[in-house]
This record gives C-alpha cells, structure tokens and sequence, in this order.
C-alpha cells in the first residue's frame, strides 16, 4: 500500500520550461479556485495546479495532518534537484507555501500568498472572552456526554460551530490545528521574495495579517487590493492579481 | 514615480442594455492595469442622471434605487475642457449647507455602454465636440455599425457576403401595418413570399427585439413589436440549420487590423435572443449581477476555436471581419457576428457590435497569441488617447487664418 503521503496529488498541469508555477488552493476549494488566475498565465513557463490532500480528487493525508505534514507532502511531488519553484497560495494554500519555503529554501524561488492565513488576528477584549467562554461551554458539552451519553456536543457544533468547521468531516482536525497555529517563526525563515495580496474588503484574513506577513518575512512586498474580499479576489480579482503577480516575477528577473 | 492616469469608464446608460452594460463596464475597471491607470466609475442611470463613487463597483448596488443613490454623488460632464485644462467632472452634493460642488479632473473616457445612446456614436460626438479624449470607435464608425441596414450596405459595396433584406419605417401614429403591402414588398425584395422570415430592429443590438415569422400573420405581430423599439424594422430570410459564429477584431501593433479566436454560441433555442445570451444559467427576470466575471456575454456556453470549421470558411469569417473593420474605420475591441447554415457551410456576415458584450475579451484570451483583458484595456486606452490627439490637433480659428473679427 502506497504511504499516505507519498500518494500523488491529483493536479492540472500545463506549459513547459521555466518559470515552474505551483498551486496551492485555499480550505474548502480545489484546483478550480484558480481556474481564471491560472489561466492569465498560459504561454508562461509550466504550472501545477494542485487538488490539495482532502480536497478534489487527491486522498487525504491522515487524520490530524498539519500545514507542516501539508508541506512535507509537497516536497515528495516535486523534483529535489530541479529548478525551484515559484508558489502562489491562497488562504490556506499559503500556510502550506510559508511553512515548505521556511524548510526547502533551495526548492523555492519566490511565493506569493492571496488573501494568505497563518498568523492569529489581533482580537478585541470582548471576542476573545466570548471565544474563551465559547470554548469551555463546547468541554462541558464534550464532557457531559461522556458522562451521561447526552448529544449536547453535537448541538454545541450545530449552535457554534463555524460553516468550515462543520463541512470538515474527517479533515476537521487539520481544520483546527490550521485556526490556531502560529506561522511567525517559519515566515521570520522564509529567504525568498514574498509577494503578498490582500483585498480591502476581506473580513477573514484582513490585510492587518498581510502587512504582519510583511514586517516578519526579510523581503517582502505587500498590495491591497480596493475593494476585493476573500474569494472574489480569485474571480473578479483575477486581473489584479495578475498585474501584481507579473510585475513582482518581472522585478524578480531583473534582480 | 509617474502620476497614474485616471480612466473614467462610463456604463449602465439609457439603452435597453442597461444591465450588461454595467457588467461590461465594472469588468473593463477590474482589468484595469494598476500601474498605470486609475478606474473611475461613472453610472449612467436610466434617466441619463451621471453618477461616481466607490459603492459602484459592487454589483450588489444594481439596481440602484433613490436609497442607493445616497451612497453616490452625482456629476456632470464639463464641456469645457480646454478652459480648464484638460477634461473634468463636476460634482454636486446635497449638504446641511446647501449644494456643496466639486470637480473630478480625468485623462479619458472609456465608453463601456451598449445599444442607443452610447455605442450609436452620440457619446462619441459629444465628447469630440468637447474636445475630450475618449476609447474606441470614432464618431463615424460606431454610428455606421449601429445601424444594421448601413451596415451592410457598406459590406456589399465591398463584396463581403450579406443576407438579402427588406427595410421597413415604423407606420405613421394610429396606422397598423397593412398586410396587402407588405405581401407586396416581400415579392420585390425576395422574389416571392418564402417563409419563414427574421425581423429585427434597425438600430438594436444584443438580438433584442428578433423574432421569427413562420407565415404573414405572425410577420405583422413580429413587425409591431419591433416597432415599439424602433422606428425602422430589418426583414431577412431565415437561414436554415443555423448556427452562429463569432470574432473580435482590434488594430494590432503593427497597424494592421487583427482578429481573435471564433467562437460559435451554443444554445437550444431557434434564436439567440437576449435571454439566452446573457441570463444563461440564471434564472429569467433579471441579469446575474452576483458573481465574478463569469458573467455577462462571459457566461454564455460556447464553443471557441470550433473544429468543424473549414479553413476556407475560418479565412472568409476572418478576412470579411478585418474588412468592414477597415471599411468603417472602426477601433477598440469590436465583435463582428456571422451566421452559417450549417448543412451548407454558407456563410453571410450579420452585424458589427462596435462596443461588444465584456469587450469580446474571453475571445482575445482564446486567441492564437493570447492576449489577456489585461492587456487588452491598456491596448484600448492607448489607442483611445492617440486617435483623439490626432484629431484634436489645432482647431482654434486664428490656426486656419479663418478669424473675421479683428484681435486687438
């Protein structure tokens, strides 16, 4: 039987030669999340876009697997001794990209994350007592029913629990090891050009995060986007981030 | 660092195509290159009232109603231009302290309107008139193309293959249209009477108003309809086993005229009406202005590059469509539209949409040498401010020695 992680990720590949442009979708999506973007870059070197494990048609890691074993699996898609890659991720697409280029520097040439997570938002007093509170109910809840055999977890998830969390199923572990880790050691690692693109109007990863990306990573280039939110960055964003993304890979080039 | 150019991309309008146009128009800023350019949005709502504001790239704000005007300021066009140097915008808002006033300066103006009063050449005129640099067809072009009958008049004087036609004037106010005559008219322009026939209006695009008449009957009810959207009616014989191809042609670099992928539509319906052609996958009632842009002339199924293409049929669709581009002095992204029978393979060239749904862009990004809407905005502006330089050159009285008053 084929090791989890070295199964192949199911991927759409096209072009040829250099640059080599990897994928990486956002939680949630597949391979089609870059469909309109991906496509602007047609006659530009070879791209990969990848169904991330759990999502579209590649399998699953194994139950629990973290940003880090997402970006171990990578490794094992790719040629160790070819050209290093230029990796765009979106959302948690870039988790993966910060935590593979923190740990195969000579794998990567540039990344660019879209809307990218990985660092906790700065919350108020009031959320995080709500969070808090949110927190121990949803123990209680756990603990109940270990007790008693209740079912009030499951009404706590219905109640509380975000649209993510509950469409997770088995990935559900991974999904909450993502929420609450902390990329800032891996990004302070990252010895690449960063680009990194955030939309005005995103509520879940606000450019706040992005321009934290751009004090911790040694060189970085931070855009807003006027206007944009998290997904409809992809889609009606699509040209924007291709102006932003060319320009970056023109002055990568150029030195 | 070089200031950027504010572009100033007019859509919505007092057309028919209202709606798509909006599409076309917040699409055309999205592709915006953001190095050298600025978007600055301006809604032309149904009553012809100008708007701008930041709430308008969101296409949640459509329909706009007198609520959602609150978050918009509302502006008219300077014609004034060379007063105050250069094109401007005046602004007015309505404040504690009475009408407070503003000015909006801008570089050019893109029109991203379709249909009458936009893609007709009247916006174009008046923006010459003013001396404003503008995107696009000239005046000259975008009302010869507007206009189905002139149109082909221009084709066939240059032997580009049309559909025999029948032109008829909307009948004086209270008069119906008489069946006797218009049996009459179809002996002269056909032969005989061979049904079934298209009617469409003279000046409309976005196939509003076309309709199939299988017997004089329905010939009349296809007329009147017609006739509530225009005052001349075009009657064609319908082409059998029909299908439909489309191209977008542009002046490429090298000052040639240049044309895109071919597309042909796919549908079920007899005709492409305007149902099919911009509420494919939505629901009928109202044009989706929810998504990406996957939307507009973009979301409607089609086949590009289709293989069941001759070479000779590709050459003819190609070169007929440069043709009338350089016949009709034509700019900007244009889409010209043929029709096929596809038992026969004939083709015939059908109309010319000198402002085409999304600027034709998917057909450009499909093209041999693909060109992204990205690009394709920054070829069309720079276009744009280079036909309006050359025209504007020196036009004061004193220049042509025509002054009659004396200078003191």
């Amino acid at each position: 039987m084929i090791q989890p992680s070295h199964q192949r990720w199911h991927s759409q590949d096209t072009g040829a030669g250099s640059p080599s442009m990897l994928w990486l979708h956002g939680w949630g999506h597949d391979l089609q999340a870059f469909k309109r973007i991906a496509d602007l870059f047609n006659g530009i070197g070879r791209h990969r876009v990848f169904d991330l494990p759990g999502f579209g048609k590649t399998p699953m890691l194994f139950e629990g697997a973290s940003s880090m074993d997402y970006a171990e699996a990578l490794a094992k898609q790719l040629d160790s001794d070819g050209e290093p890659h230029i990796i765009v991720g979106h959302s948690y697409g870039s988790r993966v990209a910060i935590q593979f280029a923190a740990r195969y520097p000579e794998m990567v040439k540039a990344i660019i994350l879209i809307s990218g997570a990985g660092l906790p938002r700065r919350r108020s007093i009031f959320f995080k007592a709500r969070a808090f509170a949110l927190k121990m109910m949803g123990r209680a809840a756990r603990l109940l029913d270990r007790l008693f055999k209740t079912q009030f977890r499951q009404a706590y998830i219905t109640r509380f629990g975000s649209a993510d969390y509950k469409a997770a199923g088995p990935l559900r572990a991974t999904l909450v090891s993502a929420v609450t880790e902390n990329l800032s050691s891996q990004a302070k690692q990252v010895k690449c050009p960063v680009l990194l693109i955030y939309g005005s109007a995103d509520m879940e990863t606000p450019i706040e995060v992005g321009l934290r990306y751009e004090q911790l990573i040694p060189i970085a280039r931070f855009v807003e986007l006027k206007g944009y939110d998290h997904h409809d960055i992809l889609a009606r964003g699509a040209y924007q981030c291709e102006a932003q993304i060319k320009s970056f890979l023109r002055d990568i080039e150029n030195g | 660092m070089t200031t950027k150019k504010v572009i100033a991309v007019v859509f919505g309008g007092r057309s028919v195509e209202h709606d798509v146009s909006v599409l076309t128009g917040l699409q055309f800023i999205e592709a915006l290159d953001p190095s050298r350019y600025e978007g600055l949005p301006v809604y032309v709502d149904p009553l012809g009232q100008w708007w701008t504001g930041e709430a308008l790239v969101k296409r949640s704000l459509y329909p706009v109603d007198s609520v959602k005007q609150k978050k918009l300021t509302q502006l008219t066009l300077d014609l004034a231009a060379p007063a105050n140097n250069g094109p401007r915008f005046l602004t007015f808002q309505k404040g504690l302290m009475g009408e407070k006033r503003g000015e909006i300066y801008f570089d050019l103006i893109v029109p991203a309107l379709h249909g009458s009063n936009g893609e007709d050449g009247t916006l174009q005129g008046l923006l010459e008139f003013a001396g404003i640099p503008y995107a696009g067809c000239r005046t000259l072009g975008a009302a010869a193309t507007m206009n189905k009958v002139f149109a082909k008049k221009i084709a066939r004087s240059d032997d580009i293959k049309v559909l025999p036609d029948l032109v008829l004037k909307r009948p004086e106010t209270g008069k119906f249209v008489d069946p006797e005559s218009l049996e009459a008219a179809l002996t002269d322009a056909f032969g005989a009477a061979n049904y079934p026939y298209i009617v469409k209006p003279c000046n409309l695009g976005s196939s509003i108003g076309v309709s199939k008449a299988v017997d004089l009957d329905a010939l009349v009810a296809a007329l009147m309809t017609v006739f509530r959207l225009d005052s001349e009616a075009l009657i064609e014989p319908f082409v059998a086993n029909l299908c439909e191809y489309n191209i977008a042609v542009r002046r490429g670099e090298s000052g040639r005229a240049v044309s895109s992928a071919i597309e042909r539509p796919l549908r079920d319906t007899d005709l492409l009406d305007f149902k099919t052609k911009y509420l494919a996958g939505g629901k009928a009632g109202g044009p989706k202005l929810k998504s990406g842009p996957s939307e507009g002339m973009v979301s409607l199924n089609r086949s590009l590059n289709p293989a069941e293409l001759s070479d000779s049929q590709e050459r003819f669709i190609r070169s007929s469509a440069e043709q009338l581009f350089e016949l009709t002095s034509l700019a900007g992204s244009v889409r010209v539209d043929f029709l096929c029978d596809s038992k026969t393979g004939e083709l015939w060239l059908n109309e010319v949409n000198s402002i085409p749904g999304s600027f034709a862009y998917f057909l450009w990004e499909a093209a041999a040498t693909p060109l992204s809407f990205l690009a394709l905005t920054s070829l069309i502006i720079e276009e744009g401010f280079a036909l309006s330089t050359a025209r504007l050159g020196a036009t004061d009285t004193a220049s042509g020695g025509a002054n009659l008053f004396a200078q003191a």
